[in-house]
C-alpha cells in the first residue's frame, strides 16, 4: 500500500505539467459552484445583516433602493434630501426614534455623515480612542478611515468641494477629529461621522464670519443703516470652529426648512412600526417609508437570480471537465502500456497495478479537493467585500 | 452602554417606563440618582422642588455672569450628553445649544407649550459685560418666567418630563408640582397687586428683559442696554434723555444694584432706579421665591416712597 503511494507520488512528480492540468480541472469541477455558492451566502449575509438591524427608513419618493444603499452603505449619491420638518413630524408622532442622516460630503473617499449621538448607541458603536463629539466642528471618525486618512484624536480632516470647478459652492470646513471609533467590520468604518449641524454648516446653512460692525470688516459690507448691515461676498467666512470664532457661528432660516438624506426610524414595537408605515402609505407627501430588510431581499432575488444561472453553467462546465479528466486517465493508462507490462514482468501484482493507478487517481483528486476547498475558503473571507463594493 | 440610551430614548419617545420604588436611571450614567441638567436658576429651582431630591440637579452654567450666554467647554457638553434629561428654557435662551451635540431624547424644551406667546426683541445693540464677550439681546425675548403664568407652565412641563421618564415617582413630582404652583400662584397674585400702581405707567429698564413681566401686568416698559457696574457713556445719557421726553417714567427697573454715581444721576432726571432681578442665575443669599419677594418688596417701596 505505501509502495504503491510512493509509486504513484513519483509518478505524479514526473509527470508534472499533466498533474497540474488535472488538477486545476479537479479544482474548477469543485470550486466553481462552491465557490459561487458562498460567495453569495457571505455577500448576502453581509448585505441583509445590517438592513435587518435597521428597522425603517425615511426618505423622499424615488428608487428604494438607492434609499436603503445611501442611508446603510453611503456608497452611492445622495437621494433628494428630505426637510428636517419631516423629522420633526415623525417625532412628534411619537411612534419611533429617529435618527437623521445626511451624507451629501466626503472628505476625501471618506463619507461624512451628519447624525445624531443616537446612532452610535442604535448601531452599537463606541469611541475606543478620545471622546464623541461634543462641539460644532467636531467629529469621531470610523476605524478603517482613521487609518486611511491618518488621523488620531487631535488631527484634523477638510471636507472635500463637492465639484474643483464649482467656484461657487460650498466651503471646505477643517473638523477637529476628537475620538476614533472602534472596528466593527461595517461601512460605519470608513465614516467620518459630525453633529447633524456640523454638517449643515458645511453645506452653507450655518456659518461663521467676522463681525460686521467691526471696522476690520469694512471691506466686506456692500450696504449699513441704521438697524441693518449688508455683507457683500467679501466678507470673510471662518473654514474652521475654533474657542475664539465659535460664537459667530449661526444657522440661517428656519431649521425645520433643512436638508436631511433620511431619518433611521427605530419604532419600540411592531404595532408602532405598522401605524408609522401605515400613516405614510396614506399620505400624498414626497417621502416615502421602507423596510430596508425587503428592499435588499429584492436586490438579493436579483443576485440569487444570476446565481441560479452561474451554478447551471459551472455543473455542465464541471461536467465536461470530469470527462475529460476521465478521458486523461484512461488515454495515460493506455499510453503506459508497456510501463505497466514492465512492472508485472518484475514481480508487480495486478493488483498492486491497480492500487498504483488507484493512488495516482487519489494523489490527484485529493490535491484538486484541497486547493478547491482553500480557494473556497478565500473566496469567503475576501470575496463579501469586493462584491459589496462592486455593489454599492 | 450605549443601547442602554436607545433603549431610554424609545422610552420617552413612546411613554413607556419601568416600574420600582426609586426613579431608575435609565441614561447612560447608569449608578446614582438620575440627573437632570438646567440652563438657568429658575429651571433649576423648579426642578429641584419638583425633583424633591429624587432627582439630581446639575446647573453647570452657575458661575456664568449669565447663564444665556455661558460658553461651554467640549467636557461639560460630554457631561451633558450621559444626562438622563436636560431641560432647556427655549425662547432662544441658551443660543449654545445650537453650538453643541446634546442627546436628542433627553432634551426638553420647557416652553414649547407656549411657543405662540413668545415676544422679541427689536434694536438692541451688541453689548459687553462679564466674561461672556460680546452678546445681543436682539430676537426672542427670553425671560419668559418673570410672567409666573409661564413660570407655572415651565414648572409643569419639568414635571411631566420628570413623569414620563419615572413613572414610578409620577405621584411624588405630582404633589411637588402642587406645592410648586400654589407658591407661583401667589407670587403672581403679589406681583399684580405691587405692579398696579405702576400699569399703564411709562417705566424705563436698564435691559430688555422685563417683555414678558410687562405683558401680563400691563406695564409700559422702555429699555437701554446699561450695565449696572459700568458708568453709561454721555451718548447713553443722550438716549435715556430723549427717551424721558416722550416717555416720561419716574422708575428704572435695574437687573442689580447701579453704582450709586448711576443712581444719582438718575434722580437728577427724575428717575428713581428699583431692582428688579430676573434671577436668571443662582442668588447669592436665597432661593428664587425669596428673591422675587424681595422684588414685590422693592416695587411695592418706590410705589409709596
Amino acid at each position: 500500500m505505501r509502495g504503491s503511494l510512493y509509486l504513484a507520488w513519483r509518478y505524479v512528480t514526473h509527470h508534472w505539467i499533466k498533474t497540474t492540468i488535472l488538477v486545476a480541472s479537479i479544482t474548477l469541477i469543485i470550486f466553481l459552484p462552491l465557490g459561487v455558492r458562498v460567495l453569495i451566502r457571505e455577500s448576502a449575509q453581509h448585505l441583509t445583516a445590517r438592513a435587518e438591524a435597521t428597522p425603517l427608513l425615511v426618505g423622499t419618493r424615488g428608487s428604494p433602493l438607492e434609499l436603503v444603499l445611501n442611508s446603510l452603505y453611503f456608497g452611492t449619491d445622495a437621494p433628494e434630501p428630505l426637510f428636517y420638518s419631516d423629522l420633526e413630524s415623525i417625532d412628534s408622532t411619537k411612534l419611533a426614534l429617529t435618527i437623521p442622516l445626511y451624507t451629501r460630503f466626503r472628505a476625501q473617499a471618506s463619507p461624512i455623515v451628519g447624525t445624531s449621538l443616537d446612532y452610535f448607541a442604535f448601531r452599537d458603536l463606541d469611541v475606543v480612542d478620545g471622546d464623541m463629539f461634543a462641539i460644532l466642528g467636531e467629529c469621531v471618525v470610523g476605524a478603517r478611515a482613521a487609518e486611511r486618512l491618518g488621523v488620531a484624536p487631535g488631527d484634523a480632516v477638510i471636507s472635500s468641494p463637492e465639484s474643483v470647478f464649482d467656484l461657487a459652492g460650498v466651503y471646505p470646513l477643517k473638523m477637529q477629529v476628537t475620538g476614533v471609533l472602534e472596528f466593527s467590520d461595517s461601512p460605519d468604518d470608513d465614516a467620518i461621522f459630525v453633529d447633524l449641524k456640523t454638517a449643515w454648516v458645511i453645506a452653507g446653512y450655518g456659518h461663521g464670519h467676522q463681525d460686521l460692525a467691526d471696522a476690520t470688516a469694512a471691506t466686506g459690507v456692500l450696504r449699513r443703516d441704521s438697524t441693518t448691515i449688508t455683507a457683500n461676498a467679501a466678507v470673510v467666512q471662518y473654514n474652521e470652529i475654533t474657542p475664539d470664532n465659535i460664537d459667530s457661528f449661526h444657522f440661517h432660516g428656519d431649521i425645520g426648512s433643512f436638508p436631511v438624506t433620511s431619518v433611521i426610524a427605530v419604532p419600540p414595537d411592531q404595532r408602532s412600526a405598522t401605524i408609522l408605515r401605515g400613516r405614510f402609505e396614506e399620505g400624498a407627501g414626497f417621502s416615502q417609508i421602507v423596510v430596508p430588510s425587503d428592499v435588499m431581499d429584492e436586490l438579493l432575488g436579483t443576485v440569487l437570480t444570476v446565481q441560479t444561472f452561474v451554478l447551471a453553467a459551472a455543473i455542465i462546465m464541471g461536467l465536461g471537465t470530469l470527462a475529460t479528466a476521465g478521458l486523461v486517465f484512461g488515454l495515460s493508462i493506455r499510453a503506459r502500456q508497456r510501463e505497466l507490462m514492465t512492472m508485472m514482468k518484475i514481480g508487480a501484482s495486478p493488483g498492486g497495478i491497480r492500487w498504483l493507478i488507484i493512488s495516482e487517481m487519489v494523489v490527484v483528486t485529493t490535491a484538486g479537493i484541497a486547493f478547491a476547498l482553500a480557494l473556497t475558503a478565500l473566496t469567503a473571507t475576501f470575496g463579501p467585500p469586493l462584491i459589496r463594493s462592486a455593489l454599492l | 452602554m450605549r443601547r442602554l440610551l436607545t433603549v431610554a430614548a424609545l422610552a420617552v419617545a413612546c411613554g413607556e417606563g419601568g416600574g420600582g420604588d426609586q426613579p431608575a436611571s435609565a441614561g447612560a450614567r447608569g449608578d446614582g440618582p438620575p440627573t437632570a441638567f438646567v440652563v438657568n436658576y429658575p429651571l433649576e429651582y423648579f426642578a429641584g422642588r419638583i425633583g424633591g431630591g429624587l432627582v439630581q440637579i446639575e446647573f453647570p452654567m452657575a458661575g456664568a455672569d449669565d447663564p444665556a450666554f455661558w460658553q461651554p467647554t467640549a467636557e461639560a457638553i460630554r457631561a451633558m450628553q450621559r444626562a438622563d434629561l436636560i431641560l432647556l428654557n427655549g425662547a432662544a435662551y441658551a443660543k449654545w445649544v445650537d453650538r453643541v451635540t446634546l442627546p436628542s431624547a433627553a432634551v426638553v424644551n420647557t416652553s414649547e407649550a407656549f411657543a405662540d406667546r413668545y415676544l422679541t426683541v427689536v434694536g438692541s445693540v451688541t453689548h459687553t459685560h462679564g466674561p461672556e464677550g460680546e452678546h445681543s439681546h436682539e430676537g426672542t425675548a427670553f425671560t419668559t418666567w418673570l410672567d409666573p403664568t409661564l413660570a407655572i407652565m415651565h414648572a409643569e412641563a419639568v414635571a411631566a418630563a420628570f413623569s414620563e421618564r419615572w413613572p414610578e415617582s409620577a405621584s411624588t413630582f405630582g404633589a411637588n408640582m402642587m406645592a410648586l404652583r400654589e407658591d407661583l400662584e401667589q407670587l403672581g397674585a403679589d406681583l399684580r397687586v405691587a405692579t398696579a400702581p405702576f400699569a399703564g405707567e411709562p417705566l424705563v429698564a436698564s435691559h430688555p428683559v422685563y417683555q414678558y413681566l410687562a405683558a401680563q401686568y400691563g406695564l409700559d416698559v422702555e429699555s437701554m442696554t446699561w450695565e449696572p457696574d459700568e458708568m453709561p457713556s454721555e451718548r447713553q445719557w443722550r438716549a435715556l434723555r430723549d427717551i424721558l421726553a416722550r416717555h416720561p417714567a419716574r422708575l428704572m427697573l435695574w437687573e442689580a444694584e447701579p453704582m450709586a454715581e448711576i443712581a444719582d444721576r438718575l434722580r437728577t432726571l427724575g428717575v428713581e432706579a428699583v431692582v428688579f432681578a430676573p434671577l436668571g442665575n443662582r442668588p447669592t443669599q436665597g432661593g428664587y421665591l425669596d428673591g422675587m419677594v424681595a422684588n414685590v418688596e422693592r416695587l411695592q417701596v418706590s410705589a409709596n416712597p
